[in-house]
């Protein structure tokens, strides 16, 4: 239990850091901000819902509006959060202290994760506050909280672990550069022009539990393309398979890096 | 050139950090290693050099901004600058012309080792710096204004990238209208080398003048970027 509580006590530490930090409350403010203004400009598929539609559709056309380009903000958020120990020559120090490496790991994680969550729940909040305001539909804050957990958050756990990790070894601009190549390429550009994880299971944009909660396919959710087995026709269980698929995938990475860091501290 | 000269630029290149002085030249390397997968797997010729046409068209600007936001925001000791009798906004912009002649350089011999292979397929050669130097200016520009004016990494690399990916994503809004399509970055990978293409990379390179004079303005008070971590 005593790894537990240090761990948490990490978490919390990495929280109220970042949860502080202004730029990244601007950051996601101004792209939410433009995503909504410009949404009519930007196609069928990102328009508001029509007059009268449940709030179910008009918070998941919402959700994966912002999941397009919000995750661009997730990942430049996180990029250097390792690297700052490192950097600040914090590292040796914070070696030192009760959590061992994996504590620590864990618990930066979870509390950068939640704290870069927390401005584009509120993004959802006001959105689905809008909606409430004018359609007269209470039911749009819980859906805005459903689709945030089904679309947005998946997301986020994904970037989070490749964004902590992957700098390690690229560095810092090297990673961002090739973080929105891939957010490009793995996400919305169609496997007809290159070979491509669009529209798989194991896209993290949310194609698969935004089609669900729509009950239509949409960002090419299971469109034709390399491993068709990701590609299963967008239902209930696909949506759930590609969030598991996602939350895993995302920890992966992480739990290289704990068993390396463990490793190197035997050693 | 002086060996005093030689010694500063060679410093200036060391300030700038192997991250972000070659981190342009490995996202051509990451092209090439796509167009490599993409030809692995069985694509033909005018798609594995439209994957390299992409890389420097689009990759390599992406990269100079990412590297030069880090060049504006990781300057560890600025404070000492502004004790010396050098301007901060001449040091800045040494660093900045280390990474572009870099850059540079590495997008030329990329361009030479494409047309001695066959696989170039954007305009011609001779104007290939057209397909780069525009786009990198640009985008590097607005992510150094950005920088300096918000003193915050995460707003810049997020404005360089939400742009970046923006413009691919509303590619055919771009070459919907006459205004617009000046102002795409990336028209030959995406849109072609059509008529008129050299015309629009020049009125591209125009829109450059407000981010620099946005920069030289911010730069008239180097004491404003004096902080320890960003906020």
């Amino acid at each position: 239990m005593t790894g537990v509580r240090e761990m948490l006590a990490v978490c919390r530490y990495e929280f109220w850091m970042q949860i502080r930090k202004r730029s990244l409350w601007i950051t996601i403010a101004l792209l939410a901000g433009s995503l909504a203004a410009g949404r009519f400009g930007m196609g069928p598929r990102y328009a508001p819902a029509p007059p009268g539609a449940p709030a179910q559709e008009v918070m998941t056309r919402w959700a994966f509006l912002f999941s397009v380009i919000l995750p661009i903000a997730f990942g430049m958020a996180l990029a250097d959060r390792l690297l700052r120990d490192r950097r600040l020559h914090t590292a040796e120090l914070l070696a030192s202290l009760p959590p061992g490496p994996a504590g620590r790991l864990t618990g930066t994680f979870l509390g950068s994760v939640t704290a870069t969550g927390a401005p584009a729940l509120a993004a959802m909040l006001v959105a689905a506050g809008y909606e409430t305001v004018r359609r007269g539909d209470p039911a749009m804050i819980p859906w805005g909280l459903a689709a945030f957990a089904a679309v947005l958050a998946p997301a986020l756990v994904f970037v989070a672990g490749y964004a902590l990790v992957c700098p390690l070894v690229l560095t810092t601009p090297l990673f961002r550069v090739l973080f929105v190549g891939y957010w490009f390429w793995g996400n919305l550009l169609l496997p007809a022009t290159l070979p491509t994880p669009t529209g798989s299971l194991l896209s993290p944009i949310g194609s698969y539990a935004a089609s669900w909660l729509l009950g239509t396919p949409v960002l090419h959710a299971g469109i034709p393309g390399p491993l068709p087995v990701l590609r299963p026709v967008p239902t209930g269980s696909a949506a759930a398979a590609s969030i598991s698929l996602l939350v895993v995938a995302g920890l992966l990475p992480l739990l290289t890096a704990g068993l390396l860091r463990s490793r190197r501290r035997t050693a | 050139m002086h060996s005093s000269d030689v010694e500063m630029w060679r410093h200036e290149a060391g300030r700038l950090g192997w991250a972000a002085g070659c981190g342009p030249a490995l996202a051509l390397v990451v092209a090439a290693a796509v167009a490599a997968l993409t030809a692995g797997d069985g694509a033909g010729r005018p798609q594995v050099s439209l994957v390299l046409i992409t890389g420097l068209e689009a990759l390599l600007p992406l990269a100079v901004a990412m590297a030069a936001t880090s060049v504006v925001a990781t300057d560890r000791a600025r404070e000492l600058h502004l004790s010396l009798p050098t301007r901060y906004a001449t040091v800045l912009g040494r660093r900045l012309g280390v990474l572009a002649g870099a850059t540079s350089a590495a997008a030329v011999a990329f361009t030479g080792v494409l047309w001695a292979a066959g696989l170039w397929s954007g305009p011609p050669v001779v104007a290939s710096p057209l397909l780069w130097a525009p786009a990198m200016a640009w985008l590097g520009g607005l992510a150094v204004f950005i920088a300096l004016l918000t003193r915050s990494l995460l707003l810049a690399t997020t404005a360089a990238g939400g742009v970046w990916l923006a413009q691919q994503l509303f590619a055919s809004g771009f070459a919907a209208h006459d205004w617009a399509r000046p102002l795409y970055l990336f028209p030959v990978s995406r849109l072609g080398a059509y008529p008129g293409w050299m015309t629009d990379r020049l009125v591209l390179t125009a829109t450059i003048a407000p981010f620099a004079a946005g920069v030289l303005i911010l730069l008239r008070r180097p004491e404003r970027m004096l902080t320890e971590e960003e906020a």
